[in-house]
């Protein structure tokens, strides 16, 4: 085709020129429908009309039908190869995708035919930042600044450019320039405000501390600065940070203004000398402190922070912790223990309390016991049982990193008896529910936790424990029948409200529920669904690009920017992308797994009816939503999100590219959670299995420096020395680079017989249950032999070795898993080590046992007794 | 995210990330979280302003209250009384808000409480159904402007 021919089929006549015109206003109308016929009327006389058909694909793929639409605009931009529309529209579609960097690619095309089009070049910007491509940003800020100089927040969008790309001076030089140029500012302008305090970021950043003062200063007086608290803030940072007399009273201003922010108190501290984290130091704090707690009587940071700093052997201690502790018992604050808790890593401090406040029961003791009249007014029955509240707590809180043994007993005792004198306080109930989980008794905690609910029916909070703790002791369906109470009556299932609720909480619960419950392809599909929500967040600062220039609201629009750099070291986020791997790595190890859940027979009659039941429901749901859809769709641009059609996680499961899916989830975590020592463990699992054996060495010698004694470590190193042993076909280099990193690691001559590398590996660590259960997997391994294993496991029980729930139960199902004929003797004893818990029991009586978890409640899950409990939730 | 989660474990009505940020991002001064000692969030206060249309004579700059809530555990410290002082001193010193509205159950009384006599709220209307399940809503409002010009 020659060039000729194209140029004659790109021009439109008259007439179907007007029509082109009509089609792009009614597309920017969000008239769909109109749209599509202008562009079919157009296409029958000029069916190759480019533009015109990459517009069909554009209204199109809006309307629910995206593969032809795409079809469509990618044949419209071989007919057009030049014109700025058509790959516009492509970068579009590709940018709605959330595919950033392809639609860059389609605007840096569609700028080479129309390089001043403001609309192409915005967007190019936005694309620019979330891709952090900064070099590029500039130019492009720039770009729009020359062209529509007048308009304000393309000066500050260049500024801005500049900083992200750290070029501070042009920055600073650009900003100053658009604050030259302002004129007739009305007063008390917060987009003004905003920007000056943004402008005052920029010489604190650049090191010009004083010019950022003297700027602060002038503006807050001439109240073009209006936000107090940033100017109180940034003054005191920057007095400090010059050293200035004035740094102290700063401090005091900002602890007047909010005597209840812990870090204005750091501040204050560090600018008179004192450091907070360095004992010696702190000490030197007290004096300033008590000033603080005389002028803030009601302020709670000074009394604590003593509270923290004061060694246990000062009386003084004793003395503040009393009243502090009388004054919140007799005001019945639920938070108390939690508050004092952080002390108790100084066991002398928690003996002291548990004195104190054994004291304060023994005083309070009457007023429960005698009658009303005769009771000194001082005491309060009340105040007795926040205090059994509290000792509880206590009794059954092991602090970490010390030997405290817990005494669920004793603490079960006090709730008991607190619950005796006051039946209706769902705290007490929440508690009780605590204590047992804590002795292994998930199912007797699940069931308080529902009393507690029960008690009021209108509390989320008390919902939503009932329901983790239901999911803690593997009842899935139950808790989503609680959960229901309070998600939109509307959504497809209770669980799919929380997920698009983006519950991080649930969805861990569940997911981690499921794979106890040997359901492994849904707990895979809940963990997949962290990882989802955290990609939408990710693309949720997409439009901020924008906004916040507009806004002016420019220095938390940096933050949100560090704040998505930095999203993925969220717990949630690790956790999930943690057990989400492992689960990959478990299916990759064996295959059978995925066999055995997508082979229907197994299943029970009732499983499968319910199996089908969930499935027409999901069809109902799904074409409700269409039918609510397609009422407005001529108003909204937003496709309707494509069906799931893998609702039990079997298709995810199965994937093939499992391995690469999860080196992809635990890539992130390289940067930020390099502290987690679950983290490298994962990057190796899953490395060796790809294999890079490098990576996988590299991995284990970041766990090690971390710790390298964990048992969790020592399994893998034997693990890779004999995997290392089948790697004959490797390059040389390779080879001798992974044989001495893991000589390092391992060394040659205890791996000449990993059996005694193991041993001593367990006489190290003999009162350890973890270490023992590590080294019985680690024999397992090695010799096969059930014996062996069986020998090492019963370790767990020995008087000194402390042995905690989880571990006991790992141990269990490594016991399972070779058949060995003690496992029954290890239920007997691991009960008897627990004296509540009901996690060892065999299968079958765990499941009579479930039926009594909600015995107050009818079978829908709903209270049976009261109608006034149930909150009335749609 | 820590006002998200603890929105979602505490109050019936939710909102994703993107409701949250979009709030933070236009009025980042006036909303405020309680955290504990480790720095996890236990409560917050988010807020909006809003701005009279133009044909509105009427109408003032106001702020608004979106959601409040503290976590059941740490309840009986003030901190929801602290955190509504602070979003309020906010609207009206950087914003000028003449007056601050919220809306609340008409079941909810331990909030109706805190509202009406701690922080001297008054019911300005019944706004029917407003809630997703059908009940009620008080929409309240305190005088910014008063408080701070004549009873201080």
């Amino acid at each position: 085709m020659s060039r000729a021919t194209l140029a004659k089929k790109n021009a439109l006549p008259l007439k179907e020129a007007g029509l082109f015109k009509e089609l792009l206003s009614q597309y920017e109308n969000r008239l769909l429908k109109k749209g599509l016929k202008t562009a079919e009327q157009i296409l029958k006389k000029f069916p190759e009309h480019g533009e015109t058909l990459c517009m069909k694909g554009l209204l199109l793929t809006h309307m629910g039908r995206r593969e032809e639409g795409i079809d469509l605009v990618k044949k419209g931009i071989r007919f057009d190869l030049t014109s700025h529309i058509c790959w516009h529209v492509f970068g579009l579609i590709q940018k709605a995708d959330k595919n950033y960097e392809e639609a860059l690619r389609s605007y840096t095309q569609a700028l080479r035919f129309d390089s001043e089009n403001i609309n192409l070049l915005r967007d190019s910007a936005q694309l620019q930042t979330q891709l952090r491509l900064f070099d590029n940003l500039v130019e492009t800020r720039h770009h729009l600044l020359r062209l529509r100089p007048n308009l304000r927040q393309n000066w500050v969008a260049l500024a801005v450019a500049y900083h992200l790309n750290g070029n501070l001076d042009e920055a600073k030089r650009v900003i100053e320039q658009y604050l030259y140029s302002l004129k007739n500012v009305p007063n008390y302008d917060v987009e003004l405000s905003e920007t000056l305090l943004y402008y005052v970021n920029i010489l604190e950043q650049s090191g010009d501390l004083s010019g950022a003062l003297s700027e602060l200063d002038t503006k807050s007086k001439s109240r073009a600065i209006v936000d107090r608290t940033a100017v109180l803030t940034t003054r005191a940072r920057l007095l400090t940070k010059l050293a200035s007399p004035e740094a102290g009273d700063s401090w005091k201003a900002l602890i007047d203004h909010n005597p209840d922010n812990l870090e204005s108190y750091r501040g204050y501290l560090a600018d008179q000398g004192v450091s907070l984290d360095d004992p010696t130091s702190a000490l030197e704090a007290i004096p300033h402190l008590k000033a603080f707690a005389k002028t803030y009587p009601k302020a709670s940071v000074p009394v604590r922070l003593q509270l923290t700093i004061l060694p246990a052997s000062d009386p003084e201690f004793s003395t503040l912790i009393t009243n502090y502790l009388e004054r919140a018992l007799k005001k019945g604050v639920p938070s108390i223990f939690a508050d004092l808790k952080a002390l108790y890593s100084d066991l002398e401090k928690r003996k002291i309390v548990e004195t104190i406040a054994e004291n304060i029961k023994q005083q309070n003791f009457a007023a429960v016991e005698e009658k009303p009249s005769k009771v000194d007014e001082q005491k309060e029955p009340t105040t007795y049982l926040w205090t059994l509240y509290f000792l509880a707590q206590h009794y059954s809180y092991v602090p970490p990193s010390t030997t405290v043994v817990p005494n669920h007993k004793l603490a079960l005792e006090y709730v008991n008896n607190a619950l005796s004198h006051t039946p209706t306080l769902p705290e007490l109930y929440l508690l009780k529910g605590r204590i047992l989980k804590r002795g292994g008794d998930f199912l007797g905690a699940a069931s308080a936790m529902n009393e507690a609910r029960i008690l009021d029916g209108q509390d989320r909070f008390l919902n939503t424990k009932a329901g983790k703790y239901l999911l803690r002791a593997g009842m899935v369906e139950e808790a989503s029948r609680l959960f229901g109470m309070f998600t939109k009556k509307d959504a497809e299932s209770p669980g799919h409200d929380l997920e698009d609720m983006q519950s991080l909480l649930f969805l861990l619960e569940e997911g981690d529920a499921f794979k106890r419950v040997g359901k492994p392809n849904l707990a895979l599909k809940r963990y997949m669904a962290v990882k989802k929500i955290f990609d939408t967040i990710e693309d949720d600062q997409f439009d901020f690009h924008g906004y916040n220039l507009r806004k002016f609201t420019l220095n938390v629009y940096l933050t949100l920017l560090t704040w998505e750099d930095t999203l993925r070291s969220h717990p949630g986020y690790v956790n999930a992308a943690i057990k989400a791997s492992n689960i990959f790595v478990e299916v990759s190890d064996d295959p059978s797994i995925v066999k055995a859940l997508t082979t229907t027979d197994h299943l029970s009659d009732a499983e499968k009816k319910a199996r089908k039941k969930a499935k027409k429901a999901a069809v109902k749901a799904q074409e409700d939503k269409k039918s609510t859809q397609t009422s407005n769709a001529d108003k909204e641009l937003e496709a309707p999100p494509p069906k799931d059609d893998d609702p039990e996680g079997l298709k995810l499961i199965a994937s093939t590219d499992g391995l690469e899916q999860a080196a992809k989830l635990l890539q992130p975590l390289t940067k930020l959670a390099p502290k987690n020592i679950d983290v490298w463990l994962a990057i190796h699992d899953v490395a060796i299995r790809r294999k890079k054996l490098l990576q996988a060495v590299g991995a284990l010698h970041k766990a090690a420096s971390l710790d390298a004694e964990h048992p969790e470590l020592h399994i893998r190193l034997v693990d890779l020395k004999q995997r290392g042993k089948t790697f004959s076909d490797l390059p040389a280099p390779v080879n001798s680079t992974f044989t001495e990193e893991l000589e390092k690691l391992i060394p040659e001559a205890a791996s000449q017989s990993l059996e005694n590398y193991n041993a001593q590996y367990l006489q190290r660590h003999s009162a350890e249950s973890r270490c023992i259960l590590a080294a019985a997997k680690v024999a397992k391994s090695l010799s096969g032999s059930v014996q062996d294993v069986e020998n090492i496991v019963f370790n767990v029980f020995g008087p000194e070795v402390s042995l905690d729930i989880k571990t006991a139960l790992s141990a269990l199902s490594l016991l399972v898993s070779l058949s060995s004929q003690r496992k029954d003797e290890f239920r007997a004893a691991a009960q008897k080590h627990f004296e509540f818990s009901t996690a060892f029991k065999a299968p079958s009586e765990l499941e009579e046992m479930h039926k009594y978890v909600l015995a107050e409640s009818t079978a829908d899950g709903k209270p049976a007794s009261a109608e006034s409990t149930t909150p009335e939730k749609k | 995210m820590g006002m998200q989660a603890c929105n979602l474990q505490n109050l019936p009505e939710n909102y994703a990330l993107r409701f949250w940020l979009y709030h933070l991002m236009t009025w980042p001064q006036i909303s405020f979280v309680a955290e504990d000692a480790k720095g996890q969030i236990v409560g917050y206060v988010l807020a909006k302003i809003e701005h009279p249309s133009e044909d509105d004579k009427e109408a003032h700059v106001h702020g608004h209250v979106n959601s409040i809530s503290v976590l059941r555990s740490y309840r009986r410290l003030g901190l929801a009384n602290k955190l509504m002082l602070l979003a309020q001193e906010a609207m009206t010193s950087i914003y000028h808000a003449e007056y601050c509205s919220l809306h609340v159950r008409r079941s909810n009384r331990a909030a109706i409480g805190l509202y009406r006599d701690s922080l001297g709220f008054e019911v300005a209307k019944v706004e029917k159904g407003y809630y997703g399940d059908g009940e009620d809503a008080f929409s309240m409002r305190l005088n910014l402007q008063n408080k701070n010009g004549f009873i201080n």
